[in-house]
């Protein structure tokens, strides 16, 4: 199969991945699967005033899943929190070079995104100052 | 390790210099490529070539050169075997068996069959994909006429025991077709011994050209031929003959010696399992003996094949079979071993054979050490589902 340099470079040097220390301030997580795509992915994004300052991921998925992973936390970072609920993977998949076959894999890491924006607006990320 | 390592003869293999020899002898001016049905002095050059051909595969086979007929490959005789035998047959019932883990040749052929009014049991098989001889012939019925199974699996190397799966099969009388597309050269073929009365061949596992096998058919059996328009190979699989193929098809077969190359495959696909079992959690699919010498079908629980397939770039190996290589869907075959679909696509399978060197081995060993902790730890936290 040919991922294109993209995705290659992506899936095999993502510069993202892993897991903030438990008290980082303004953490908040999300994740989502779907088990018939055999995809997971968590997402976690550290937001201060309204800004996400950081994001890192784990995923369980193919090499257009990790991809986009890695692409979606990039993106994120100094985005405003808003910013979870509009990865937009239908519109940007093309751009990555992902086929719209995997599409359903990229909707997943939408979810988990949607996820953390959901754990932010119930106040359950970190309570710290 | 510059050079692209070519770990997927179950797929298909390189074609051996010596068969690329034989077949440019067939090819252009000057050469011996007429018709080979063509009565003139070059068309019998031809038919000789053919018929040499003819002869080298029934010696590896153990059956006499006029029960080999020539096809376009494996897929092609598995479609004349059965459904060939069911329609020449028909007065005898509409029943045959055959397995949930053969080849898509087999099981779409099966299916086609069925939409046609033929009744088709899948045997069982045990969770390391081996049928019982015994529940076989429980399942053999007064209006069964054949019975398919295949010698080697493709994707997992597990053996059948063809000789006990035939014998019960000719007791009652039932027609027996095995799929040998991957045991020439890895495993003896014996129909001299063998109670087999089809046996499909194919040429591009064996370091032959691809576009050319054969259906082994026992003296007294009939089929219903599924192409018409010539006399050739007795009016049972009319049109011309591909000289050039057929000649390379036997060239590949006379140097497929199982005896000679078997334990050498053998002892490289043990060094390669060897290196990977020691990694954690990783477990072989399949009986782990009763094998062919050159498959090797492993699930890394925790690391998505496709994924683990990209890192070793520069590494040809199958997460899954070819021929469902366009299919998204987890392997038929692990899948009806019991696996869920996470392991499923968990797993790779790698195929050795007459080019693979230690040195090889050693690489991949040493890549996939280095990928399979990488790819979990970029999964770290990943549901139990993802393992189990």
């Amino acid at each position: 199969m040919d991922y294109g340099s993209e995705v290659e470079q992506r899936f095999l040097s993502p510069s993202r991945v892993g897991e903030f220390e438990e008290d980082t301030p303004g953490l908040v997580s999300g994740e989502a699967q779907d088990r018939t795509l055999i995809v997971w992915i968590r997402f976690q994004v550290q937001v201060l005033d309204g800004t996400i300052r950081a994001a890192r991921f784990n995923v369980y998925g193919c090499p257009y899943t990790v991809a986009a992973a890695d692409w979606a936390a990039e993106w994120l970072e100094g985005r405003p929190s808003e910013a979870l609920t509009k990865l937009g993977m239908r519109e940007r998949h093309q751009a990555l070079g992902v086929p719209v076959e995997k599409l359903g894999n990229l909707l997943v890491l939408e979810d988990a995104a949607v996820q953390c924006r959901l754990e932010l607006e119930s106040g359950q990320g970190w309570k710290g100052s | 390790m510059a050079r692209e390592i070519y770990l997927d003869y179950a797929a298909t293999t390189p074609v051996d210099p010596r068969v690329v020899e034989v077949m440019a002898e067939c090819l252009g001016l000057d050469s011996d490529s007429a018709n080979p049905s063509s009565t003139h002095a070059p068309g019998r050059r031809a038919w000789a070539r053919v018929q040499t051909a003819r002869a080298q595969i029934a010696e590896r086979i153990g059956a006499s050169p006029d029960t080999v007929c020539f096809t376009s490959g494996a897929t092609e005789s598995d479609n004349m075997a059965l459904v060939g035998a069911m329609r020449a047959n028909e007065h005898r019932g509409r029943h045959m068996i055959t397995s949930a883990l053969e080849h898509k040749a087999i099981l779409d052929t099966a299916r086609a069959l069925e939409v046609q009014g033929v009744e088709v049991t899948y045997i069982d098989h045990d969770s390391d994909g081996v049928i019982d001889p015994d529940r076989l012939a429980e399942a053999l019925r007064d209006d069964t006429v054949l019975v398919s199974i295949m010698h080697v699996n493709n994707e997992t190397g597990v053996l059948q025991d063809i000789e006990a799966l035939g014998q019960r099969c000719r007791e009652r009388g039932v027609l027996f077709h095995v799929d040998a597309a991957q045991s020439t050269g890895k495993v003896p073929l014996m129909l001299k011994q063998w109670p087999v009365d089809l046996l499909s061949l194919t040429a591009h596992k064996t370091c032959g050209p691809m576009g050319i096998g054969a259906i082994y058919i026992r003296k007294g059996v009939s089929l219903h031929p599924l192409i018409h328009g010539g006399e050739q190979e007795r009016g049972v699989r009319p049109g011309t003959l591909a000289t050039h193929q057929i000649a390379g098809f036997g060239k590949a077969f006379e140097l497929a010696d199982p005896e000679r190359d078997g334990p050498a495959m053998a002892a490289m696909r043990d060094r390669l399992w060897a290196g990977l079992r020691a990694i954690e959690a990783v477990f072989l699919n399949g009986h782990p003996t009763q094998r062919s010498p050159h498959v090797l079908n492993v699930t890394f629980p925790g690391v998505e094949g496709d994924s683990l397939q990209l890192a070793l770039a520069g590494v040809a190996i199958s997460a899954g079979s070819a021929c469902n290589s366009d299919v998204p869907e987890p392997s038929h075959v692990l899948r009806g071993m019991g696996l869920s679909d996470a392991l499923a696509a968990s797993t790779l399978r790698f195929s050795l054979g007459r080019f693979t060197t230690e040195a090889e081995i050693d690489y991949v060993v040493e890549r996939i050490r280095e990928e399979v902790p990488r790819l979990r730890a970029l999964a770290s936290g990943a549901p139990a589902w993802t393992v189990s």
